[in-house]
């Protein structure tokens, strides 16, 4: 879609040569246009289901939320959390074991936008220290000598951490023994890290986010203390705490949440007549994530940031007034 | 929570305790209160909605121990030895006695409470009637000689008119000392007259207070407690009879504390709870036919 959007915005600003847009600007203004879009679709969900309430929007074709719902939930992705003061070799001193990093590209791959769950593993099935690593025959293998695996264990997860503050989660694919697990990742590759074993069907508690004047009154109630049954959690920077206390376990803290689109990246490789050529191919080479109806507007918004960065008036009250006709017939 | 198979459900896979899921399907747990009530009546076109779970939590919990107190009738029983203190601590979960028996000659017996005190605290007092202190400034107390004669055998109970008149020069009117012979001069008072030992609660203590006769016999307490299992909400569970009066508690409790609701609805749930909850206890009555029919047979009982 990414091609089609540009080769749209410079059919557009280009038409009197009023002006041309570098990759590399129609990058930032992609971003820029992916990101006001992105954000929309939150207040347009909202305001969807507002109008459900009042009996204006339908089911079948006419439910339009569900659009946004599919949408949204293409940047919906559950990632373990990393404890902010545990790395590959050292746990966390006591006290902040149960602090957790959101997620952020060095940790989970990716920022989030919003934080739509955290669920909590209530049993740590196994833990320890890995003392060796798989064979090259021997495919991708998690081997503690001093461990007591078993084989009710295959399908659970394993979390390890491979790097400082980064857990890697694996799927045990089988059972070796008392001593080895086969498992679905190739990072193990070295010895002495730590690692936490949870079952599937442990994954039940979902931690409520509670906002820092609460937690102190909650935790002070009998009825509502959190519990491994009903947990909460606060956050605080980039951190989150959880309560109770004893949610201490590395990769025992999962999230599912909303990540923010990729940049886009519209790639080329070679100059063909003063014009770069586009080249998907590129190892950068990003499209838009948002459905290709949202083309329009991603060119609307587009030209509204080039005529401003042309200063062309024009250019920007016509991609203003494109994203409101746009805007009035949704 | 999932449906069990029988083997789980008898055997409980052979885990200790096996026993874990006996009559359980009865029960609907907390957890499960909590997930369908949030999946059910909470939500954007619910009339509850943008409730923090903990608030829905503890409306739940409160429905549960609101039901403890009477609706289920679930009494709980504890067997103690009450030795020489002739004191009997409650449990940990106690909330309300039922009854107090003595257990012996393999035959229950059911006590009396005593009305009268049976244990009082007592300060050290110098002969002037002037209190001693403790470092930090509290008065200094001793066991009260009612707690020593009680424990003692020496006291005299009211029950078996043991507070006699004889050789007793009685004042010219005293109430304290009227009350204590209050039978005596008549016979035996057969509203208290009991020969079996009595007991008193003192819930501030946290103990059942017996008389002497109690030392070194077996106590059965029946008493009701709030549900709350000591705090493990994994295992909190309601009778599956009420469970629509508890979504409709928590449902009347939120939109009763919410502000801007409109009367009625909240009027609505109000009915609606309380409908719901007659309907429960009726259900819960246990008029069984073979229950009437062991009364009635009774009344062909000639008296001789």
């Amino acid at each position: 879609m990414i091609n089609s959007v540009r080769n749209t915005v410079l059919a557009i600003i280009n038409k009197n040569n009023y002006g041309y847009l570098s990759p590399n600007d129609f990058n930032l203004f992609a971003k820029q246009a992916q990101l006001d879009l992105f954000d929309e679709y939150f207040f347009q969900y909202n305001q969807q289901i507002n109008e459900e309430n009042a009996r204006l929007s339908g089911t079948g074709y006419a439910d339009i939320k569900k659009g946004y719902e599919e949408v949204i939930d293409f940047f919906s992705e559950t990632a373990t959390l990393a404890q902010t003061y545990t790395t590959s070799t050292a746990v966390s001193p006591s006290g902040l074991a149960n602090v957790y990093t959101m997620p952020t590209k060095a940790t989970t791959g990716t920022d989030y936008y919003l934080i739509n769950k955290v669920l909590i593993y209530n049993t740590l099935t196994a833990s320890g220290i890995n003392t060796g690593t798989a064979a090259a025959s021997a495919g991708n293998q998690l081997i503690d000598a001093t461990a007591t695996f078993t084989a009710s264990m295959v399908g659970g997860v394993v979390s390890i951490v491979l790097n400082n503050n980064v857990v890697t989660t694996a799927l045990i694919t089988g059972f070796v023994d008392a001593n080895t697990l086969n498992v679905n990742t190739t990072a193990i590759t070295s010895t002495g890290k730590n690692y936490s074993i949870y079952l599937k069907s442990n994954l039940t508690a979902e931690a409520e986010l509670v906002n820092n004047s609460k937690i102190t009154l909650l935790n002070n109630s009998m009825l509502t203390q959190p519990n491994i049954t009903y947990p909460a959690y606060t956050q605080e920077g980039n951190s989150i705490t959880l309560s109770p206390s004893l949610v201490s376990n590395m990769g025992q803290v999962v999230a599912q949440y909303i990540r923010y689109p990729k940049d886009p990246k519209w790639t080329f490789t070679t100059i063909s007549n003063g014009d770069p050529v586009f080249d998907q191919s590129q190892p950068d080479y990003q499209d838009f994530e948002l459905p290709l109806d949202d083309g329009n507007d991603l060119v609307s918004k587009i030209l509204q940031y080039a005529g401003i960065s042309i200063r062309e008036g024009d250019v920007f009250k016509f991609g203003q007034v494109e994203e409101q006709t746009q805007n009035q017939e949704q | 929570m999932a449906y069990i198979n029988q083997e789980k459900y008898y055997t409980n896979d052979n885990i200790n305790p096996t026993n874990e899921n006996w009559g359980s399907y009865q029960y609907v747990s907390l957890a499960d209160i909590v997930t369908n009530f949030l999946l059910m009546y909470n939500g954007n076109h619910s009339l509850i909605n943008n409730e923090e779970r903990y608030k829905i939590l503890f409306h739940a919990k409160r429905g549960v121990q609101e039901l403890n107190y009477d609706a289920f009738k679930e009494i709980k029983s504890l067997q103690l030895t009450v030795y020489s203190d002739l004191r009997f601590v409650l449990p940990s979960d106690f909330v309300n006695w039922v009854r107090v028996s003595l257990f012996k000659d393999n035959t229950i017996f059911p006590l009396v409470e005593n009305i009268q005190v049976q244990s009082a605290l007592s300060y050290v007092q110098s002969a002037t009637a002037t209190f001693t202190y403790d470092g930090s400034g509290n008065v200094n107390t001793k066991t009260s000689s009612l707690d020593t004669a009680r424990q003692d055998g020496a006291l005299n109970s009211i029950y078996l008119n043991q507070a006699r008149m004889e050789g007793v020069d009685m004042p010219p009117f005293n109430e304290d000392y009227y009350d204590t012979y209050i039978g005596a001069r008549y016979g035996l008072n057969t509203e208290t007259a009991n020969m079996n030992p009595t007991f008193t609660i003192d819930k501030k203590a946290g103990v059942i207070n017996f008389d002497s006769t109690m030392a070194n016999q077996e106590c059965i307490l029946e008493y009701i407690s709030d549900g709350m299992e000591n705090g493990d909400d994994s295992k909190i569970s309601v009778n599956k009879l009420f469970e629509d009066y508890i979504y409709a508690y928590i449902k009347y409790a939120l939109l009763n504390n919410k502000f801007g609701v409109q009367e009625y609805i909240i009027n609505r749930a109000r009915k609606d709870k309380s409908a719901l909850l007659r309907n429960a206890k009726i259900r819960l009555s246990d008029i069984h036919p073979g229950r009437l029919l062991m009364n009635l047979r009774g009344e062909n009982k000639w008296i001789k």
